[in-house]
Order: structure tokens, then sequence, then C-alpha cells
């Protein structure tokens, strides 16, 4: 019985496109619906691009975020011209409303932050660090996921533009050669594990 | 005479304070020196030096990768550094730091310092972080903290992604500890 039941989930997540760490790539993203942080009910189909759309999980408080902050504004700008629209989004247990409104002011977002209160979202992505970043295609199809670039510390020195490759290849009908790339940054703080604490 | 006396004394005076003062400047540099000398040596390594890093070198070998700015890893560290000396001897403790390769003079070896580690502690700089992380493990996407525990042989005997447990890591380390030989019996 108990074998049956594991077999049956395992299928399942494979039909559903999930993997153990998330959505796979090739994979589909159901619709979602979340607040900003005006407390507006906001959905991806709403907010994504003619292209698709780029989920972005941040923090008010990782540094890596923040040494990433000026390059997602750039990117944000330089794609949502492109049908490529971004929207933040903040899994953060640890992290208030107030908090995070006073950091998307202060770095001055070019796009929503939606707040994602349980995790509900990162757990669905699979998201686990903070800029992870997520490429879904006009019909929400996972293209790429993972690091923005190689240089985490801003220092001026990217050589290998992961995510603008990707979009740049994905706009222009061209294979995406590299879909998933891992990087370090901040954990994303789960409300289970700080409830446990 | 009085006036004698007071030469005497104002001179008895300045020597003595001539003395504690130059004792307590000495005490002052010694101690800056001791400060400096106390900050532990943070070794920069590159994509190779952690492939050489994570074998083991004939005792079982623990490797936790770390950062100053994330907070489970801070968190952990106090168990990690009294497990490290627990264990001495027996299974090796090593420490990569994925901070800012700038901080490798300051911010790492002042939370080293202040933990009162010992541990080999080194600090990853290398243009291809997602190549290091595969090559850890598979399974890892650069979340921190990553600890991972070798067998002498060079097997994976434990992994963790994110804060130990102090009871498990303990359970885990014991396992990896080189079998006791039996004793031999006389016949």
């Amino acid at each position: 019985m108990k074998r049956s039941l594991f077999l049956f989930t395992v299928i399942l997540m494979f039909t559903a496109g999930i993997s153990a760490q998330g959505v796979a790539v090739g994979s589909a993203v159901e619709n979602f619906s979340l607040p900003d942080m005006g407390g507006k009910s906001q959905t991806l189909n709403d907010l994504k691009g003619s292209k698709g759309a780029l989920i972005v999980f941040l923090s008010a408080q990782c540094p890596t975020v923040k040494a990433y902050n000026d390059k997602i504004n750039l990117i944000a700008a330089d794609y949502a011209a492109k049908g490529i629209n971004v929207i933040g989004i903040n899994s953060n247990a640890t992290e208030d409303l107030n908090w995070v409104k006073n950091h998307a002011a202060e770095v001055g977002y070019k796009f929503p932050v939606l707040i994602d209160k349980g995790n509900v979202l990162a757990d669905k992505l699979g998201a686990g660090f903070t800029p992870e970043v997520y490429f879904l295609d006009a019909k929400n199809v996972l293209v790429y996921h993972g690091a923005i670039d190689n240089d985490r510390f801003n220092r001026g020195n990217v050589t290998e533009p992961y995510l603008r490759t990707a979009f740049d290849a994905q706009l222009a009908g061209k294979k995406v050669e590299r879909t998933s790339v891992p990087a370090f940054g901040c954990d994303i703080k789960r409300a289970k594990a700080i409830a446990a604490q | 005479m009085n006036r004698a006396l007071r030469m005497a004394a104002n001179v008895a005076l300045s020597a003595i304070l001539v003395v504690v003062t130059g004792h307590a400047a000495s005490a002052q540099a010694v101690a800056d020196q001791g400060n400096q000398t106390a900050l532990p040596a943070v070794t920069r390594i590159d994509i190779g030096g952690l492939r050489k890093l994570i074998k083991p070198d004939g005792k079982p070998l623990l490797i936790n990768f770390w950062a100053t700015w994330c907070d489970p890893c801070r968190e952990e560290f106090p168990d990690l550094v009294k497990l490290a000396a627990e264990y001495s001897g027996r299974i090796d403790f090593v420490t990569v730091s994925l901070d800012d390769p700038a901080d490798i003079g300051t911010l790492v070896p002042k939370f080293l310092s202040q933990m009162k580690s010992e541990m080999p502690a080194y600090l990853l700089d290398t243009p291809d972080e997602s190549a290091a992380i595969r090559m850890v493990s598979k399974d890892w996407r650069g979340t921190l903290p990553l600890t991972i525990l070798y067998a002498a042989d060079g097997e994976t005997a434990y992994l963790r992604n994110g804060k130990i447990k102090h009871e498990t890591i303990v359970a885990e380390l014991e396992k990896v500890l080189p079998k006791a030989l039996p004793a031999k019996t006389i016949e």
C-alpha cells in the first residue's frame, strides 16, 4: 500500500513537471496570485510581458541582493521594452512589509514586488536563495533559472551574463544553452523553519 | 632642605611615571601585536584548490561552506568549533568561506577569531562559482550553509544543506570514525 502510494506520488510529480527541487525547466508554471506591497492582488498572467516574465526572489537585507539591485533594475528596463517583464518576490518570513517597502523605495525597483507570505510560491518553484531568478516564456514555461551572472560582488567584471544570454537566445528564437546555473546567495527564510525555532 | 626634598620627590615621581607609562605603552604595543597575530589565517583557493581540499587525507573530513552574511552559518559556527576540538586528531575539520575576497583579511578572520576557531580556513575565489557548486555536489544549489562529511576513503558520508543539528552530526561523525581494532586474544 505504502509502495503504491509512493509510486503514485512520483508519477504525479513527473506528470505535473515538478522535480524534487521545484519546477523543472520545460514545465509550465501555473498562474498565481499574490498581493503587492500595497495589498492589491496581482497575478502572473496580468504582470507578464508579451514574451514572458522574470521572477526574481528578493530580500531587504541580503548583501548579494544589494549587490545585484542596480543590475536587476537595468535588466528590467532593458527587457521590458522587448516584452519580458520583471516581477520581484519577497518570500522571507523574517522581513516584515514595512521593511520590504522601505528597501524597495530605497532601491527604486522599476517593477512590482509581491509578498509571498508563507513561501507558497517559493515552495512551488523550489526557490532556495536570493536573488534566484526564474525566466518564464509567454506560456509560463520555465526557460531558465538560477544565477543572474557570475559577478555577485558587483565588481563590474561579468564574463558570464547567464540571464541576459538566456533572454537573448529565447527572443531570437534560438536554443537556450544553459538552462540552469546554481549560485551562492542568501537562503530564503522559510516561515516553517522560523516557527520551529 | 625642603626644596631639595621636593626636587628629589619630583625626580622620583617622574621616574616612576616614565617607567609606568613606558610599560603601559609597551603593553599596549604587545596587545596590538597580539590582536594582529591573533587573527586566523584565511587561505584563498580557486576551483583547483577546492578540488584538492575535498579529498580526505587519510582521515574523515568535514567541510563547512559558510559566509559572514549568512545567518544560519553564524548560528551553527560555535557548534562546529566545539566539535572540531572534540574530534581533533580523528576527523579533519575545514571551513570554506564564500565571502567577498576583499574581506579575506578583515571580516572573515575577525569572525573566526571571535569564534575562537582553529579549523583551517579557506575562501573560495573563482569566476565560475557554478562549476565549484556542481563539483562539490550535483544536488547543491549554492544555498548556505553546506556541511559535507567525507569518510576517509573519500565517499560522501553525510551532506546537510542548512543549519546542522547537533545530535545528527555527532551520530554521523561517530559513524565515520575508524573502527577500533578487535582486541587480540591470547590462546
